[in-house]
């Protein structure tokens, strides 16, 4: 796949999972997954550091894709677009939302491994 | 504003925003189309379908084009040259060309007249056969300059709604508590609070485009809105403020010298232009001055898209000789680099691929954050008339004209958006004034949209209105087909993307305005019950975009 | 989000009415029309008095900014446009109308003091 591609994708996935978790770690958006009086208790921090590493991984993948200062730029729209998706499905298919957030951590390490690869 | 400052920041978000919705709403509409606005013209065009030519050297291009405006424009003050770029297959020029002599006693016209051709670089003949029209590029000056005023009261009109916005955005900020705890929160079907959250969400998601927009949205313009600064530090000296701020590297003023010179060839300027500007700029205009005079000056200027910054280094030649007068642009201030950032953040012509899907897909939530924001309104609103509503009373005028103005918006401009590609393809090529013509069209389907939408603010109104455009935006690819040389398959297969992804993108807008159709028609109709409105995933998200 | 003001408005008080009881134009009792001059009031100061703050800002922006003038000339424009929403932000945060008018007038005036000083008195004008 060729450097832009997978680059797009990685950036994508990362802050997708990123928000994912960030999202889950909220108390209202884990019950909506997991069933009512649930929380996500002490997973919460760590949802909440993953996620932010996430959100980190998808800015740095912007800054090597196109320099520092369109990279930001693009790392802002990233975020937008991913934070869309996950608002939609946290609201529409909450109960998957655990199997979608380890499906595009997933994707999202293995389009980094192929960036840091190549 | 006895109620605490979170309250009163929510009574002027309320405000400042509702004053002006309209307006911002076409903005919005027209500016996102324009991220797209090469491409739109090009699909406008179908006469030059056909598979990508090949593309030439720049200098090669520059050569041509300089052949062409030699034989067309020999005695014209000035040339403009715009080379191909990657979205812009053909070299637009413009040349004015020497006024006639008057009658005398007439008036000198205070502009000059200009005239404008496009060239295909491969064969060097002018790209004539394509049809007349103004293409995207009338969404994009709809966007700043609207339209049937001067320019300069619709900048004006602009630029206090722009006002008006970033108070809204940062007033919005300032009062929604719970920014964070509500960051995905969408709960659709509950009525006001769908609405709700639909605005917070396109607004709180894309906060920094939309920050970003309005803000060097005015930049972009700002040294009209306040000249103050300016006339300060130079004393009131606006033309040399003007030549430092808008380099242009030569003597603008410089005044033909009436003997006949053969001008210089362009092609070593632009290769020692490239030379000083480094790896992997590109020349991007040509200006000439007074050409085939002794007074000759050349400027060539970078393409723009290297830097975030909109400011382009500059060349200044002689024009007989070659010799390098001037340079302009290398380095800037922080402050005048600022700004050129600034600008050209709002430009995005930095931006491809990826990212200018982006951009577009953050300005389609800003139509929809401002649809839902007017929409809510009108929702809270009737609340407050619930009772009289249900001993038969009527509403009051204020929020009867709010649900009037949001039908002739948020489902008028659709329609007239779809009518404009709808009348490029159908009005007869070659007719008087064609350009103007499909205008006419835009803004005569908006204008029976508008009025019916005013005249009966009713449910129905909405769905008649909102299928209508579905219909008319859904059925872009088959007027493509129809009245263009290939279809969409055909587009894919020879890699035609901006024909293609104009056709896709379309059918989606028109599915979109489809489900909120499909969405006004399912709802209980009686005012005075709290509404079970429900809102489909495509409805509420796309419900106003275009 | 958005709550009711405190006092109950005119609308509030209209949905109770009857439904003759319509035009909310005019004054429902003393307390509507004084919301109302109060507004506009807010409004004027807030759009022009706003401007005018954010103009002398510009102006004295330009002269104070180190740097070249080409510099200082933009990016006083550019500070200019930040001031400007904070003033509207203020005209309305203001306890009473009397307060923001006061609380615009008194920035311009020692603004404006102060391009009078620079352009009568000092740097030989």
């Amino acid at each position: 796949m060729s450097g832009p591609i997978v680059g797009g994708l990685a950036a994508l996935a990362s802050a997708l999972g990123g928000f994912f978790a960030l999202g889950l770690a909220m108390d209202r958006h884990y019950e909506d997954s997991f069933g009512r009086g649930s929380s996500a208790g002490r997973k919460a921090r760590w949802l909440q550091a993953g996620g932010a590493l996430g959100l980190v991984l998808s800015l740095v993948v912007c800054s090597g894709l196109r320099g520092a200062a369109q990279g930001a730029v693009l790392w802002c729209g990233v975020m937008t677009a991913s934070a869309i998706v996950v608002a939609l499905m946290l609201s529409y298919a909450p109960r998957h939302s655990a199997r979608v957030l380890a499906a595009t951590s997933t994707v999202a390490v293995m389009a980094l491994a192929m960036r840091w690869l190549s | 504003m006895k109620e605490g400052f979170r309250q009163s920041m929510a009574w002027l978000h309320t405000w400042s925003g509702l004053l002006v919705g309209w307006v911002l709403f076409l903005v919005f509409c027209a500016g996102t189309a324009s991220y797209f606005k090469d491409e739109i013209t090009f699909w406008m065009k179908p006469e030059l379908h056909q598979a990508a030519s090949e593309p030439v050297t720049p200098v090669l291009a520059a050569e041509r084009s300089v052949a062409f405006l030699q034989q067309r424009g020999p005695d014209a003050q000035r040339w403009f040259i715009s080379l191909p770029t990657a979205r812009e297959p053909m070299v637009r020029m413009f040349w004015n060309p020497k006024p006639k002599p008057l009658p005398p006693g007439a008036e000198r016209p205070r502009r000059g007249r200009f005239e404008n051709a496009a060239l295909d670089p491969a064969t060097g003949q002018p790209a004539e056969a394509a049809r007349e029209t103004r293409g995207g590029e009338f969404l994009y000056r709809l966007h700043y300059d609207l339209h049937y005023m001067p320019a300069l009261w619709a900048r004006w009109i602009v630029g206090f709604c722009a006002m008006f916005m970033l108070v809204a955005i940062v007033s919005g900020i300032v009062t929604h508590k719970r920014i964070f705890k509500d960051f995905f929160t969408f709960r659709p079907r509950k009525g006001q609070r769908s609405w709700l959250d639909a605005h917070n969400a396109t607004a709180v998601l894309a906060l920094p485009y939309h920050l970003m927009i309005t803000y060097t949205g005015i930049v972009t313009l700002m040294f009209m809105y306040m000249p103050w600064g300016p006339q300060v530090a130079y004393k009131g000296d606006e033309k040399t403020f003007n030549a430092e701020v808008f380099p242009s590297g030569g003597n603008r003023n410089a005044k033909a010298a009436g003997t006949p010179a053969p001008l210089v060839a362009v092609g070593p300027l632009m290769a020692r232009a490239q030379a000083h500007w480094g790896e992997g700029s590109r020349v991007g205009r040509l200006e000439v001055m007074h050409p085939n005079d002794a007074n000759a000056v050349v400027t060539i200027s970078r393409q723009s898209g290297q830097d975030l910054s909109s400011i382009q280094p500059s060349m200044t030649f002689n024009g007989v000789t070659g010799e390098l007068i001037a340079t302009a642009g290398d380095t800037a201030g922080a402050a005048v680099e600022t700004r050129g950032v600034l600008y050209g953040l709002h430009l995005a012509h930095f931006s491809s691929g990826l990212l200018r899907a982006l951009f577009f897909l953050s300005g389609l939530a800003g139509c929809v954050m401002v649809a839902t924001g007017l929409l809510l309104w009108g929702v809270k609103e009737r609340q407050k008339f619930a009772k009289a509503l249900k001993q038969g009373g009527r509403v009051s005028f204020g929020l009867r004209l709010v649900d009037g103005l949001n039908v002739a918006a948020i489902a008028g401009l659709p329609i007239a958006f779809a009518t404009y590609f709808w009348a490029n393809r159908l009005l007869p090529v070659g007719i008087a004034g064609r350009p103007q013509e499909e205008i006419t069209c835009f803004f005569a389907a908006w204008g029976v949209a508008a009025v019916a939408g005013l005249a009966w603010p009713a449910r129905r109104m909405w769905q008649i209105q909102l299928w209508l455009g579905a219909a008319l935006f859904a059925l872009v690819p088959l007027v493509n087909a129809l009245t263009g040389p290939g279809n969409l398959g055909m587009a894919i297969s020879r890699g035609l993307w901006s024909v293609a992804g104009f056709d896709l993108v379309c059918v989606g807008l028109g599915l979109a305005l489809a489900a909120a159709a499909w969405w006004v028609g399912k709802r209980k109709p009686s005012p005075a019950r709290p509404r079970a409105a429900a809102v489909t995933p495509g409805g509420s998200q796309m419900e106003a975009a275009r | 989000m958005t709550q009711a003001p405190a006092h109950p408005s005119p609308a509030a008080r209209l949905a109770n009415a009857s439904p003759s009881t319509r035009h909310r134009w005019l004054s429902v009792g003393s307390e509507g029309l004084r919301y109302r001059v109060g507004v506009a009031v807010r409004a004027m100061a807030a759009i022009f008095g706003g401007y005018l703050l954010s103009a002398l800002s510009a102006g004295v922006l330009a002269l104070v900014l180190p740097g070249e003038r080409l510099e200082a000339a933009v990016m006083s424009t550019l500070l200019a446009f930040v001031v400007y929403p904070c003033a509207v932000m203020w005209v309305f945060a203001a306890r009473t109308a009397a307060r923001a008018v006061v609380g615009l007038l008194l920035p311009c005036a020692a603004l404006g003091a102060v391009l009078l000083a620079h352009f009568y008195l000092g740097a030989g004008a």
